[in-house]
């Protein structure tokens, strides 16, 4: 008996290690940026597929531009005096639901935090262009980490791209002449 | 008799060890298929250690004009190659149009470029170290006078 004992306690250690690494190849697994880019009418498509280690290791070291040092330094990021940090400080706070809708002749334009994420949509409606966009809560927070008020932290949203659990369509841009989608998932080929 | 089997095992063993040196940085290997009738067809493996080395015995003037950009995007470069090593294979861009497929792709330690246009297919294929050695050569030449 104690024998067995010992047996099921030694299959429960093992299968309990497995689990674990199990556990840990998952949460290794490579995080990848897709963009896709068709034109319907010229039948041209463009697919670019990067592992978010690699631009986690490139980004800071490019220093060229408005980018430096993983951060990107964005003109007019105050917009007329309306600072954008202390709304995203703001919207951190703020329950869940609508915050922005606008709706006039041209544009309906809605922005809301739904799910733990930033959501934007627009809609222009002569070009019948819609623009959908989500960023994640987190990453809204990385884009604004360490950084004066001028400054994205693109290093730090990367980052937090690669820490998030699920896949998440960034971006989608449908209009006539091109249909843009940019996401994060875990596969290395851009099947959605 | 002895002499000869001596010398048969130092021959054999300089091979091997000249192969192993040729082939320690991979291949690069080019492919061109000209479509048109009685087109070209080349296929090339090339130790990538030889065409790295040969690098070094260009004169800097032929790079002058590159070498000032290169030289800006080294950091880039340097830090991009390593990473791009470390990563999954796969397929990283893929351009599709009516006349032109272009395929940028990573392979074991390479970096494989696929065109396949209206004129030619073409398949490129470079080891990443061996392209980094490139780039730095070129980037490190000195400017024309």
């Amino acid at each position: 008996m104690k024998t067995g004992k010992k047996h099921l306690l030694a299959l429960v250690a093992v299968s309990m290690l497995l689990l674990a690494a199990t556990f840990a190849v998952a949460a290794s697994a490579t995080r990848y940026l897709h963009v896709r880019v068709n034109n319907p009418a010229t039948h041209e498509l463009v697919k670019v597929n990067v592992p978010l280690a690699l631009a986690e290791r490139v980004i800071p070291a490019i220093n060229h531009g408005e980018l430096r040092d993983g951060k990107i330094h964005v003109g007019n990021f105050t917009a007329d005096n309306v600072d954008v940090r202390q709304i995203l400080d703001a919207l951190k706070t703020a329950p869940e639901g609508e915050f922005v809708t606008v709706q006039n002749t041209d544009d309906d334009i809605r922005v809301a935090k739904e799910n733990g994420q930033v959501v934007v949509q627009v809609i222009d409606k002569q070009s019948k262009e819609t623009v959908d966009v989500t960023v994640p809560w987190d990453v809204v927070q990385a884009l604004i980490s360490d950084t004066s008020k001028d400054q994205l932290n693109v290093e730090a949203a990367i980052k937090a791209l690669e820490n998030l659990g699920s896949d998440t369509t960034l971006v989608r841009v449908n209009s006539k002449d091109e249909n843009v989608r940019v996401w994060v998932d875990s596969r290395n080929t851009d099947s959605e | 008799m002895i002499f000869l089997a001596k010398l048969g095992m130092g021959v054999l063993g300089a091979a091997l060890v000249g192969g192993a040196a040729l082939s320690s940085e991979g291949f690069i290997h080019v492919k061109v298929h000209e479509k048109q009738p009685n087109g070209t067809n080349v296929n090339l493996f090339v130790p990538a250690v030889l065409a790295t080395t040969a690098l070094h015995f260009v004169p800097d003037r032929n790079f002058s004009h590159g070498s000032d950009h290169l030289r800006e995007c080294l950091p880039i470069i340097d830090a991009a190659i390593p990473a791009l090593e470390e990563s999954p294979d796969g397929l990283l861009v893929e351009v599709i149009d009516p006349s032109e497929h272009v395929r940028v792709s990573k392979a074991g330690a390479s970096i494989v470029v696929d065109v396949n246009d209206a004129e030619d297919v073409v398949h490129v294929s470079v080891p990443l170290g061996a392209a980094q050695s490139a780039i730095h050569r070129v980037a490190e030449a000195r400017p024309a006078d």
